[in-house]
């Protein structure tokens, strides 16, 4: 074998091992990368779900909604003992937090176990905002009807227990998103005060009645 | 995408039935235990449903025809840029009394947000996109109320009466539409699920056919007088 054959073949053993190690290498931080996120992640939700809880608050009788055990399609309201602030925005945390918590039957949470609240904001016009981590988008069970379940038990907590809140805005991660799941609208607002009602029929014929600028036919096209 | 066009011609019967298999493409939408997809099941439910129209004479178009994922507004602009046409959205649940049919129209609040959020005076004779829906809420009511009390009669547990609820599909459809969703994903036996499709376009051809007249109704011009 040409001496400089010799050299190409050492050089290139050479090569192979130094790349045996590398990968070896890379592997071995990849994992302790992989590792760390998953700490930081939990570590986050984990400072996110501390119990809210302030000198002043007193134990109230909070309302709760999760879904009904006798009517699993219903919600159903559950009585629970909680110390809430008389702070508005905080004692709106507080139940969120506990409603996201879920009850004692797992089979009836609203919420992905993995969702939490990040901030919650309520604006002097009764304006809230809640910011909720990106499970409860990607964790919720598509569907309409398990989306508006969802989004129902927070408007109905809320009502019950902070009885500031008219309307409520919901964004995942601080960002609006165009739907929950992939069904229910979020880009816009929902009342809270008023129970949803069955889509009601109108004759045909019948002129509009809950919207005066809504004309009965469809404009012509 | 940020308005319609309203431009003034005469009635148009009802002759176009746009059925949108929902989610497609990356977007499986709810999936089951055994390998079930919804986006699947859906585009199943639509082939079904298409053929008990088009006995009745109708023009069926569907928003997807195989595993494409439009987005919801391309949806919404397939009917959109039809006369004479209604918007059926076909859904799956990942929950729900297994075996039961809802039907769904949106909500009032979305519509008065909408109303409110318009222009006043609407000088530009163009419909905001996000407010196509409101012209045709009642209609779109009607629909779901004819087939929702169709779905009870064949399919146990289902609602007697339509549900409501802030389906953003429905938001940019400037037609009466409708959301229909059968529950759910959770059932065991997928063929349960399967089975439902002829019994689904019976009711879907049943209600669309009690609703022809009352569409047509409501393009006729309102008597001198009346308005």
């Amino acid at each position: 074998m040409p001496r400089w054959m010799r050299w190409l073949a050492a050089m290139l053993a050479v090569a192979v091992v130094f790349s045996a190690f590398s990968l070896l290498r890379l592997r071995r931080r990849e994992r302790e990368m992989r590792r760390n996120a998953q700490r930081s992640e939990e570590q986050a939700i984990r400072e996110l779900t501390r119990p809210t809880v302030t000198p002043s608050d007193v134990l109230t009788k909070a309302e709760l909604f999760w879904a009904s055990a006798d009517d699993p399609q219903a919600l159903a309201p559950v009585i629970i003992e909680l110390p809430l602030s008389k702070e508005p925005a905080l004692r709106a945390k507080q139940v969120l937090n506990t409603l996201l918590a879920g009850p004692v039957d797992v089979g009836l949470r609203t919420l992905p176990a993995d969702a939490a609240l990040i901030e919650f904001y309520l604006l002097p016009d009764g304006t809230a905002i809640a910011d909720f981590t990106e499970a409860l988008s990607s964790s919720m069970p598509s569907g309409i009807q398990s989306e508006e379940m969802a989004v129902e038990s927070i408007e109905r907590t809320l009502e019950a227990n902070v009885p500031q809140v008219r309307r409520l805005k919901i964004l995942i991660h601080g960002q609006e998103v165009d739907t929950l799941a992939g069904h229910l609208d979020l880009t816009g607002y929902f009342p809270v005060g008023s129970a949803p009602t069955p889509a009601s029929s109108v004759p045909p014929g019948a002129p509009p009645s809950t919207l005066p600028s809504v004309p009965n036919q469809p404009p012509a096209r | 995408m940020t308005s319609l066009p309203q431009t003034s011609a005469g009635p148009v019967p009802l002759s176009v039935v746009v059925l949108d298999p929902a989610h497609g493409g990356a977007d499986l939408g709810a999936r089951g235990a055994g390998g079930l997809r919804e986006s699947d099941l859906v585009l199943d439910y639509a082939v079904q449903i298409r053929a008990a129209l088009e006995r009745d004479g109708l023009r069926v178009l569907q928003t997807r025809q195989g595993n494409e994922d439009p987005t919801f507004d391309e949806r919404s602009a397939m009917v959109n840029g039809q006369r004479g046409a209604i918007f059926i959205s076909l859904h799956v649940g990942s929950t729900g009394l297994p075996g039961a049919v809802r039907v769904y129209t949106i909500p009032d609040f979305l519509l008065s947000e909408s109303a409110s959020a318009a222009p006043p005076g609407n000088p530009t004779g163009l419909i905001p996109w996000r407010q196509a829906q409101v012209p045709f809420i009642n209609l779109s009511r009607k629909l779901a109320d004819l087939l929702q009390g169709e779905l009870a009669l064949q399919f146990r547990g289902s609602p007697n009466t339509a549900q409501t609820s802030a389906v953003r599909q429905l938001r940019t459809v400037a037609a009466p539409a409708i959301a229909i969703e059968v529950s759910s994903v959770t059932k065991e036996d997928v063929t349960d699920l399967e089975r439902m499709g002829p019994g689904l376009a019976a009711c879907v051809e049943r209600a669309v056919t009690s609703f022809r007249p009352v569409y047509d109704a409501s393009q006729m011009p309102a008597p001198a007088g009346t308005r």
